[in-house]
């Protein structure tokens, strides 16, 4: 083809549109991309995702006085409450050796994917502009919202750590000490990320879809709380074994097991293998399935 | 034209016209019997103003409105046209032609729901709503938007003091853009957009907030882009600045296309079609903005 000086008239069929878009290079737009290609854009538009989540961390708290000190200090605060409630008052570690150090690490972790499920439903819808406004693989927008919750998660495990350390010293604590394991903390954090972003994955695209559901999940998450042992060990309370095994060995019961498996020394929580391969089991399988099921709704993102 | 219906620019203002004789390139945009509905939550139509309805009755139908309230809006209704290279195409029409939606759905930000759109590399369209990201800072904008057109790290710190200059923003942009005004909002999304030469740039009134002298440079830049063999989408109700800017007009009626062809033709159609509207008297507020 070459230089005309009038344009070309509409094509009358759709043939003829996409035999013209053909010749002239073009490529089609509002279609979904094949995984493969999907796959690919996604991770070579990785950094956008980092720039993006890193930009939500320092947003977050940039309106307060204390401003990042405030990442640190909201899982504290609300460990405080939990580890006063439940564990002092209510007395539901009893029993463990570290009944503290049992809460702050459920608390914790399970802040983290609860943040992270709520912040991956909204994802799509609060970023809306960037949506309407420039292209990218949008799996990047539940990627870089989990990624942010990582971001605070990270100074957090210092406090949690540390929040550790200091409740041993308690007298009625039974306490190991610093050891080799607490380096497990790392893959346990890992499986527990990727379990999360593909748990956003598959919220992003309902959420999207059906809004309301958004105002169900805060329900979902506080029931999700109490059936996996947050804040009381599993095996004292629930006495049915099938019951009980579901709740154990359901994805962020796992994850919460792996956390303690790290970093306390309790005789109903000891190092298991197992554990871990349900752990990176679960953590693969949703990051994999909620991948391809947010990229089957690509095309559709955005409208409304 | 004779009656002046433009009020946000003084025809002097405005720099030389494109210039429309430069041959045109390969399609650019092919776009066949386009389709888009989108849906609104909560804006089912008020129920009449009835002052006789009993209070029961007035309380359902004000219920209807805030429950189960989806509204399906077809707003671009079998729309087809071939866009060249080197091109620039004013889009015109009165409110709710569906204009925007139109340039949304061309650049791939809408999915269309019948009909298909082909483009040539990544289009790049400047809204109404400039910032990308109103909590961040002009900073963190320049360095998203960059990103996702496909400039890297790099190329983007490059080309930073280049965009913050081009955007005439100085130190605000340090700032969230949250406390930007919005001339200056528009002229950052501006600056970024065209950053690296889009094949594809969609403007949606988006110059209508910049002052003389950055519509001047936003021009000259446009009219590079053009020469880069680029081309470029350009919505706005203001009829001069159409045909400066233009060499080609399209004119949406409710979601189809009524006419197409050289800009000063298609300009002076609707013109004569606003008067007309105006004098009849009907709906003149809309249609003369």
């Amino acid at each position: 083809m070459t230089t005309t000086s009038a344009p070309l008239p509409p094509p009358e069929s759709p043939e003829a549109a996409a035999a013209l878009a053909e010749a002239s290079g073009l490529r089609q737009v509002g279609v979904r991309p094949t995984l493969r290609e999907y796959v690919k854009e996604t991770w070579r538009r990785r950094e956008f995702a980092q720039t993006l989540a890193r930009s939500t961390v320092f947003a977050e708290n940039q309106n307060t006085y204390l401003g990042q000190l405030w990442a640190v200090l909201t899982p504290a605060m609300n460990a405080f409450v939990y580890v006063l409630i439940f564990g002092v008052i209510l007395q539901l570690t009893r029993g463990q050796n570290n009944g503290i150090g049992f809460i702050i690490v459920g608390v914790f972790m399970y802040r983290f994917f609860s943040e992270s499920a709520t912040g991956g439903a909204k994802s799509v819808q609060k970023n809306l502009n960037l949506v309407r406004a420039l292209h990218f693989p949008r799996s990047l927008l539940p990627i870089a919202t989990v990624l942010a919750n990582l971001g605070s998660l990270v100074p957090a495990l210092f406090v949690m750590c540390g929040a550790v350390l200091v409740s041993a010293l308690l007298p009625s604590v039974k306490f190991g000490g610093v050891d080799w394991e607490w380096l497990l903390l790392v893959p346990a954090v890992l499986f527990i990320y990727l379990f999360s972003t593909g748990v956003a994955f598959m919220l992003a695209r309902v959420v999207e879809r059906v809004p309301d559901l958004g105002n169900l999940l805060p329900f979902v998450l506080r029931v999700l709380m109490y059936m996996s042992g947050v804040i009381f060990p599993i095996d004292r309370y629930i006495h049915d074994p099938a019951l009980a095994a579901i709740m154990s060995y359901q994805p962020v019961a796992v994850y919460l097991n792996l956390a303690r498996q790290a970093l306390l020394d309790e005789p109903n929580i000891p190092l298991d293998p197992a554990m871990w391969a349900w752990g990176a089991g679960w953590g693969v399988l949703f990051f994999v399935v909620g991948f391809v099921f947010f990229w089957r709704a690509e095309a559709r993102y955005g409208r409304e | 034209m004779s009656e002046d219906i433009d009020f946000e620019i003084d025809a002097e203002d405005l720099p030389d016209r494109a210039d429309g004789t430069a041959q045109l390139g390969e399609p650019s945009v092919v776009v066949h019997d386009l389709h888009v509905t989108y849906r609104v939550f909560g804006s089912k139509r008020r129920p009449l103003p009835v002052g006789k309805q009993s209070r029961l009755r007035r309380f359902l139908a004000k219920g209807r409105t805030y429950a189960g309230a989806v509204t399906e809006v077809h707003a671009v209704r079998g729309v087809s046209f071939v866009a060249h290279h080197g091109e620039s195409i004013g889009i015109i029409g009165t409110n709710g032609s569906g204009k925007s939606t139109l340039l949304r759905a061309v650049a791939g930000l809408h999915p269309p729901t019948q009909g298909s759109v082909y483009i040539s590399g990544v289009p790049s369209l400047l809204g109404v709503n400039a910032a990308l990201v109103k909590q961040l800072s002009g900073e963190r904008n320049i360095m998203l938007g960059g990103l996702a057109l496909g400039l890297s790290k790099a190329e983007i710190e490059e080309r930073f003091d280049e965009i913050v200059d081009f955007a005439g923003i100085g130190d605000a942009v340090q700032l969230p853009m949250s406390a930007y005004s919005s001339g200056m909002a528009a002229r950052l999304r501006f600056a970024i957009s065209t950053a690296a030469v889009p094949d594809v740039l969609m403007i949606d009134e988006a110059l209508a907030t910049g002052d003389a002298a950055f519509r001047k440079r936003s021009k000259a830049r446009i009219e590079e882009i053009r020469h880069a063999a680029g081309t470029v989408f350009f919505v706005s109700h203001s009829l001069a600045s159409v045909r400066a800017m233009c060499t080609r007009a399209i004119w949406l009626d409710r979601g189809v296309i009524r006419a197409d062809g050289p800009v000063d033709e298609i300009a002076d159609m609707y013109a004569q079609y606003v008067k007309e509207l105006h004098s009849a008297g009907k709906d003149d507020r809309d249609a003369a903005q």
